[in-house]
């Protein structure tokens, strides 16, 4: 069945059209990856618009191009003119600038380069792998556990999002708030249009989500009128040639470091919310803990290279994990995407994989061979970026902001949508200014309405609210989301205070409560074992004397760094 | 009101913003369908964001004032620091007021063309290679979505007048 499944994939996706579209996709991923202030969820939301035309597997194998090509391609400014393309590459300039400026950009790049690559294929295997047992898991979900779900994505995104909670939080609910507007789907009553008919169908989700996003990023991209007219290639020198072979078995070699990163960014990934700027800046910590000289860290160790992007790329599967199996969006990325599989009347929900086989394993295949491509066209992209380094940002950031007019509009032919652009990019800008994160917010306009149709049919069920806490599967996520509502304060105290020694041993402990209460053995049998690591490390903590380690503060103080 | 720090107002902005849609929850229409009803999820939320909105502004005014800033409020400082982003909310609005009239393609060539203006250099190379960057780009765009694409964008209305 699944070998049919593949099959039947594989023939949806081996066209030359597509693979070329895949390559377009890809090269535009790498280069808008590259250029810092155009993150890969930009680039994302700007393809969007040319997917609706084509069949949905053509259209999701372009986007995972972009999305995988994006990863990629903030490697190229980190190393070579020590600015991050994306966020994802943060930790990448730790170690990647140094090595080039000490005359070394060709082997930096190429470690970038395979490393990623690897780091992709392993998060792929972990995909073909996860996703459909995740889905099966999914299956069992009632509605209380599904309503519970989407409020610990909210809760983590807001937890995850910024420095301050409650900002994170408040960002979360106005998203639902957004969401209320225009017609409830259970009952099909219009609420909060004000008297407005155009109000009365609710804003579309793309031009809430590109508003937000992509036009107040432009916006705060060009607000420093010096910078918004200097080019990128003022600030570095960006001739170098990637040296794959030396990098290809230097990655090789470094297999340890590769596949620990690798599956703390799927681990990331699958969280919701928990996207690749995190898994970068954790899996570099990782790397430099366990590394035999973590003195040499920072002054162009391969590792240091090797750890954020294997990460960063691996991420990309775990993200893709959950919106297949659960249909939950794990970053904006994925809510791109998970908006361009509505389009097409596709409903990524847990019999997702089981009811649209061949467009689920098209996925798959389009995540494996998009990794294949980026390593293959990196070069040439490398090339493109010398270039279009060469522009300035306020050209950029002009045609840009027409094009998103203009790719908005081709979504339904509804002016509207492009006034629905307009303010909420103006929301997305005031936001930003005043400290709000964006994320959740997006996260509260996509999951708003789903939220809503769950809590409906729970309450269809039963008015009792007992189900919540009874539901094993509703009872973890619950647990989860309390949990996540702490998680910046052990964030920002861990390796300071003595409550975080605790924090983690007890959550192990309080998820082994559920696991508990699931039927068959398995389940309870993981219970047991979660209950005996967190017992196992409480008995650590106590041998230490209960101290606090201050090297645990280490990754906190890379990701403000 | 000198006491009071950005964050303060914001929340006392908020909890005015809720108000109002708490107010036109009033209005949902109630239907007997046996489900839940269209009002509580949306005066659920409100709730919430309420009780959060709260909790920052009793946050806010913990923190105290804000920092004096180094230099003076002024509206000529505020315009002058964000003026590229006014110049692009005022531009987009212009191109969105007249879309009807100049239509998709001339429309976002002189947005095109005057947000370069404003944002870039104004000497007569630089008006030149703007004028040309608007044209090839929303052209080519044009081009992509009306022939490749076939989404109708909106006509022109200004060049029925000749």
């Amino acid at each position: 069945m699944v070998i049919e499944n593949i099959l039947a994939a594989f023939n949806e996706l081996a066209s030359i059209q597509t693979f070329a579209l895949m390559a377009l996709g890809t090269v535009a991923g790498l280069i808008a990856g590259a250029i810092p202030g155009f993150t890969i969820a930009m680039a994302i939301v700007l393809t969007l618009p040319f997917t609706f035309g084509m069949e949905p597997v053509q259209g999701l194998a372009t986007m995972i191009g972009v999305f995988v090509g994006g990863l990629s391609g903030g490697l190229m400014s980190g190393i070579l003119i020590g600015i991050p393309g994306t966020p994802s590459s943060v930790a990448t300039t730790f170690d990647g600038f140094p090595m080039a400026r000490k005359g070394d950009p060709g082997l930096a790049l190429g470690l970038g380069v395979w490393s990623s690559f690897f780091g992709g294929i392993i998060s792929a295997v972990f995909l073909v792998t996860i996703a459909p047992q995740l889905a099966s898991v999914g299956l069992e979900f009632q509605p209380w556990d599904y309503f519970a779900l989407i409020m610990f994505a909210l809760t983590i995104a807001a937890s995850l999002a910024g420095e301050d909670l409650i900002k994170g939080l408040l960002a979360a609910g106005i998203g639902l708030l957004v969401a209320c507007i225009g017609e409830d789907s259970v009952n099909g009553v219009a609420r909060f249009n004000f008297g407005s008919d155009a109000l009365k169908q609710g804003f579309s989700f793309l031009p809430v989500l590109i508003g937000l996003f992509a036009f107040s990023q432009l916006l705060s991209d060009i607000e420093d009128q010096v910078r918004a007219k200097k080019a990128l290639t003022e600030t570095g020198s960006v001739n170098a040639r990637v040296e794959h072979r030396r990098a290809a078995i230097m990655v090789l070699k470094s297999w340890g470091n590769l596949v620990r990163s690798s599956c703390i960014g799927v681990f990331t990934g699958v969280l919701p919310a928990a996207g690749s700027s995190i898994s970068n800046i954790l899996a570099y910590d990782q790397a430099k803990k366990a590394s035999k000289e973590p003195e040499k860290f920072g002054t162009g160790h391969p590792d240091g290279i090797i750890a954020p992007e294997a990460a960063n790329n691996a991420t990309a599967g775990g993200a893709l994990i959950t919106m297949m199996a659960l249909g939950i969006p794990g970053d904006i990325v994925t809510a791109v995407m998970l908006g361009a599989l509505l389009i097409h009347d596709v409903i990524p929900s847990p019999s997702f994989i089981n009811e649209a086989p061949v467009l689920a394993y098209g996925i798959f295949i389009a995540f494996f061979i998009a990794n294949f491509m980026m390593l293959v066209l990196q070069s040439g992209a490398l090339r493109l970026f010398v270039l279009v380094t060469k522009v300035r940002m306020y050209f950029l950031a002009s045609i840009i902001l027409a094009y998103c007019g203009i790719g908005i509009f081709a979504l339904n032919n509804v002016a509207f949508d492009m006034w629905t652009l307009f303010w909420f990019g103006i929301v997305g800008y005031v936001m930003r200014k005043l400290g709000f994160p964006l994320a959740p917010m997006i996260l509260g306009v996509v999951l708003g309405q789903i939220a809503e149709l769950w809590l409906s049919r729970a309450v269809a069920i039963t008015t009792d609210i007992s189900p919540f806490f009874t539901h094993p599967w509703s009872l973890f996520f619950i647990i989860m989301a309390s949990f996540s509502l702490f998680f910046p304060a052990y964030q920002s105290h861990r390796g300071r205070k003595k409550w975080t020694i605790f924090f983690t041993p007890f959550l192990i402990a309080s998820l082994a409560g559920p696991m508990f209460m699931m039927q068959g053995t398995v389940r309870p049998v993981v219970g047991a074992l979660l209950l005996a690591f967190a017992a196992f490390s409480l008995f650590k903590l106590h041998r230490r004397g209960w101290k606090v380690n201050p090297e645990d503060a280490e990754a906190h103080r890379l990701s403000e760094g | 009101m000198g006491s009071l720090n950005r964050d303060t107002i914001i929340a006392i902005f908020m909890m005015i913003f809720w108000s109002i849609f708490l107010w036109a929850s009033f209005d949902i229409r109630i239907v007997e369908y046996g489900t839940m009803e269209a009002d509580v999820w949306p005066r659920g939320v409100l709730i919430i964001l309420y009780i959060l909105t709260a909790i920052y502004l009793v946050q806010s005014l913990r923190a105290g004032p804000d920092a004096e800033p180094e230099e003076p409020f002024t509206v000529a400082g505020w315009l002058r620091k964000y003026r590229n982003p006014l110049w692009c909310f005022v531009l987009y609005l212009g191109f969105l007021l007249t879309l009807d009239f100049f239509g998709m393609l001339f429309g976002g060539m002189l947005l095109v063309f005057m947000l370069l203006t404003v944002l870039g250099n104004n000497t007569p190379k630089d008006i030149a290679t703007h004028a040309a960057t608007a044209v090839i780009s929303i052209g080519g765009m044009w081009s992509i979505f009306t022939f490749g694409l076939n989404v109708i964008l909106p006509p022109s209305s200004f060049f029925e007048y000749f």
